[in-house]
C-alpha cells in the first residue's frame, strides 16, 4: 500500500471543516477571507500583529559532538548520556522482543530501527515517505505504525530490518487531516490498540469523528471512542495498578500567554467522558466563541493543569527499580515546549505524583533544552528500558538521551 | 546558539559551506543554472531561496516524501552536509528575473492582489513573498513551475512538509491557480 488512499469520508469531512471554518468566521461570501494557515487559525484581531509562529523544524539532526549534554540538568544522583543521535525528527519509541528499538518521526516521514552494534547504535531507516508516522507499537513480532489516517503492520520485522517489505494495512479509514493528524499508538492492558484523533485545527468545531482518543482491536475491527472533547493528545499510558488510562492534552492557541493550560487527564469507569473541547478549556474557561450557551460544569475537568503552552507529549508511568523508590508509579511527561508564548515554557521533563485522596503534585525533573528563550532541542517522548533507565527522545536535535540513577 | 529570527539561516550540523556548496552544485547547473537562476520552462530557480527550504526539499526527495523522476536520483546520494552546503550556496545567490516572464496587466494585478490577500499568502511567504525559514521564495519563480506546484497541492498529488500548502490550495479553483501563478511570476524580482 504505497499510494495514498483517498478516503471519501475523509474528503467530505475536510470539505465540511473548511466550510465550517468559513461559516464560523462569520463569512458567507465566496470572495471573502479564506481560512488562514493552520497555525494562525483562531488568532483574534487584537493579536494579529503578533510575531509568534511555530518553531521551524531543522532539516538535519545535530551531530553528536555538537549536542550540549552538559546543559541538561537533572536531580542529584541522576546522569544524562547520549544514547543515540543522527535520528532526524526522532519521536516515539518502542522496543521489539529481540531488542530492536523502533523510533518514529513526524514531518520527516521515516520510521527507524536502532540496532546494537557492540556499544554503538546503528540507525536504519526501515520505512520512509510515510505521512506523519508518529505512532509505533510492537506486539507478537510485528511493528504497528500509525501514519495519519492509517495504521500499518510490519510483520516479523526484526528478522528483516534490511528488507521490511510492504506492510499490512490494519485500518485506513481514520479521518484525514494534517493539523493534529499525528497519532500516538499504544497497546492497552486489554490488548486493544489505542490512538488519538486530534481536532482538525486550533479552535474549530470538530466533526463527530475527531477530538478524541479511540481504540480498535489489533486486527482493525471494533472501533470505539474512549474519551471525547480532547483537542489533541499525543501521549498516554495506563496506571500500573488500576490499569486506568491517563493522557496529556494540548490546549488551544491564541487565547493568551497564560491560558489555557495544557492538561493531564484520567479516564475511569465505563462511560466515555467529554473533556470540554471546543466549548470549555482546562476545565474552567469557556471558549469565547464556542462556549456561548454552555457551562464548563457540563464537562469532565482535567486531572491537573500542567502549565500554559508547555506542550506535553510523551508520558509514562515509571515502574522500574533503578530510580529511587519515590519514583515508583510516578508519571513522567516530556514537554516539547512553547511557540505561542513570548517567554517559552516547557522544553524539559516533568513528573506528576498521584496519591490517594490528595491533589496530584507536579515537579520538574529535567531541564536545559531552552537557553535564552531559544531551544537547541525539544524533548518529545519517553521510554523505560528493561534496566529501569529512562530514554528521552528529542525531535529537534534528532537524538535520544538516557537518564540513569546510581547511589 | 540558534537564531530563530526571521532571517534565512541554515541550522546544519556544522556551519554550512557556501564554497563547498558551489562546487557540489555542478551536477545541478545543467537544469537549475550555475547560480540557481534557471532558464528552462518548468524548472524552478533556486537562487535566493531560504537555505532551510532548499535543504528540506532535498531531504524530502531523498526520503521519498516528494517525488520527481529527475530529482529523486539526484538526491539519493546526498549527505546531510551536502544538502546544507548546497542550500547555503543557493541562498547566497542573487535572484534574477526569469526570461519570458508574463507581464503584469491591470486584471492580473487586481485578481492576484485579491487572491494573495484572501488566501493569506504573506502569512507564511513573508510580506514580499521572499520566503523565510522552511517556506520558499515565490518572487522570481517560473510560471509553469508555480502552476505545477499549486495544482499538485490542490489535487493532493504532491507532498509538503506539514500539509500547510495542501490545505491552502483546497479553496482555490483551477482558474484562481492560473491567475495566481501568472501574478506571482510577473512580480518584479528584487
Amino acid at each position: 500500500m504505497t499510494t495514498p488512499h483517498r478516503d471519501t469520508l475523509g474528503r467530505a469531512l475536510f470539505v465540511a471543516l473548511v466550510a465550517g471554518v468559513i461559516v464560523g468566521a462569520g463569512v458567507t461570501s465566496l470572495f471573502a477571507q479564506q481560512p488562514p494557515p493552520t497555525w494562525k487559525q483562531g488568532q483574534p484581531d487584537v493579536m494579529k500583529e503578533s510575531a509568534l509562529a511555530p518553531v521551524p523544524q531543522p532539516p538535519a539532526p545535530l551531530a553528536a559532538e555538537k549536542i550540549p549534554l552538559n546543559k541538561i540538568k537533572v536531580p542529584p544522583g541522576f546522569t544524562v548520556e547520549l544514547w543515540a543521535s543522527g535520528i532526524s525528527n526522532a519521536r516515539a519509541m518502542t522496543l521489539g522482543s529481540k531488542g530492536t528499538m523502533f523510533v518514529s518521526s513526524r514531518v520527516v516521514g521515516n520510521v527507524y530501527a536502532l540496532v546494537d552494534k557492540g556499544g554503538t547504535r546503528e540507525v536504519k531507516v526501515i520505512a520512509k515517505g510515510l505521512d506523519i508516522p508518529n505512532g509505533v507499537a510492537f506486539r507478537d513480532g510485528a511493528l504497528y505504525v500509525a501514519a495519519q489516517n492509517r495504521i500499518l503492520k510490519y510483520e516479523g520485522i526484526e528478522d528483516k530490518l534490511d528488507n521490511p517489505g510492504e506492510p499490512v494495512v490494519v485500518i485506513d479509514s481514520l479521518p484525514k487531516h494534517q493539523p493534529h493528524g499525528w497519532k500516538y499508538l499504544a497497546f492497552g492492558p486489554d490488548g486493544k490498540l489505542y490512538f488519538n484523533i486530534g481536532a482538525p485545527g486550533n479552535i474549530v468545531m470538530p466533526p463527530e469523528t475527531n477530538a478524541n482518543i479511540s481504540r480498535i482491536n489489533a486486527d482493525g475491527t471494533g472501533f470505539e471512542y474512549v474519551a471525547r472533547g480532547v483537542r489533541n493528545s499525543v501521549g498516554f499510558d495506563w496506571h500500573p495498578v488500576t490499569k486506568e488510562l491517563y493522557f496529556t492534552n494540548h490546549g488551544r492557541d491564541w487565547l493568551g500567554e497564560d491560558v489555557p493550560n495544557d492538561t493531564l487527564h484520567h479516564v475511569s469507569g465505563r462511560n466515555v467522558p467529554h473533556f470540554g473541547y471546543p466549548y470549555c478549556h482546562q476545565g474552567d474557561i469557556l471558549d469565547p466563541d464556542f462556549g456561548q450557551g454552555h457551562a464548563c460544569s457540563e464537562f469532565n475537568p482535567p486531572l491537573l493543569k500542567l502549565g500554559p503552552h508547555v506542550a506535553p507529549i510523551g508520558m509514562i508511568f515509571y515502574t522500574g527499580n533503578m530510580f529511587p523508590p519515590q519514583y515508583k508509579n510516578r508519571i513522567f511527561i516530556a514537554e516539547r515546549g512553547s511557540w505561542n508564548r513570548t517567554q517559552k515554557l516547557g522544553y524539559g521533563v516533568t513528573t506528576v505524583t498521584l496519591a490517594m485522596g490528595q491533589p496530584p503534585v507536579q515537579e520538574g525533573f529535567a531541564s536545559g533544552w531552552l537557553e535564552n528563550n531559544q531551544p537547541w532541542g525539544r524533548p518529545a517522548y519517553l521510554f523505560q528500558m528493561p534496566d529501569g533507565s529512562l530514554l528521552v527522545s528529542d525531535d529537534y536535535a534528532g537524538a535520544i538521551y538516557r537518564i540513569s540513577y546510581s547511589r | 546558539m540558534f537564531a530563530l529570527a526571521l532571517i534565512a539561516s541554515s541550522m546544519s550540523v556544522r556551519a554550512a559551506d557556501v564554497e563547498s556548496g558551489q562546487s557540489k552544485s555542478q551536477p545541478c547547473a545543467g537544469c537549475h543554472g550555475a547560480d540557481g537562476n534557471a532558464t528552462i520552462t518548468g524548472t524552478p530557480s533556486l537562487a535566493g531561496h531560504p537555505a532551510y527550504y532548499t535543504h528540506w526539499q532535498l531531504l524530502m526527495f531523498r526520503n521519498e516524501k516528494r517525488r520527481d523522476p529527475q530529482m529523486t536520483p539526484m538526491a539519493t546520494n546526498l549527505s546531510d552536509d551536502d544538502m546544507a552546503d548546497l542550500a547555503a550556496y543557493y541562498a547566497a545567490q542573487p535572484s534574477r528575473p526569469r526570461q519570458g516572464r508574463p507581464t503584469m496587466d491591470a486584471a492580473t494585478r487586481e485578481t492576484g492582489e485579491r487572491l494573495t490577500a484572501t488566501h493569506h499568502c504573506t502569512s507564511c511567504h513573508g510580506p514580499g513573498l521572499m520566503g523565510q525559514q522552511a517556506v520558499p521564495r515565490l518572487v522570481g519563480q517560473d510560471q509553469a513551475y508555480l502552476l505545477k506546484r499549486l495544482r499538485g497541492y490542490k489535487t493532493e498529488t504532491t507532498s509538503d512538509l506539514e500539509g500547510q500548502m495542501t490545505m491552502a490550495a483546497q479553496p482555490l479553483t483551477m482558474d484562481d491557480i492560473e491567475m495566481l501563478a501568472k501574478y506571482i511570476a510577473s512580480l518584479p524580482s528584487e
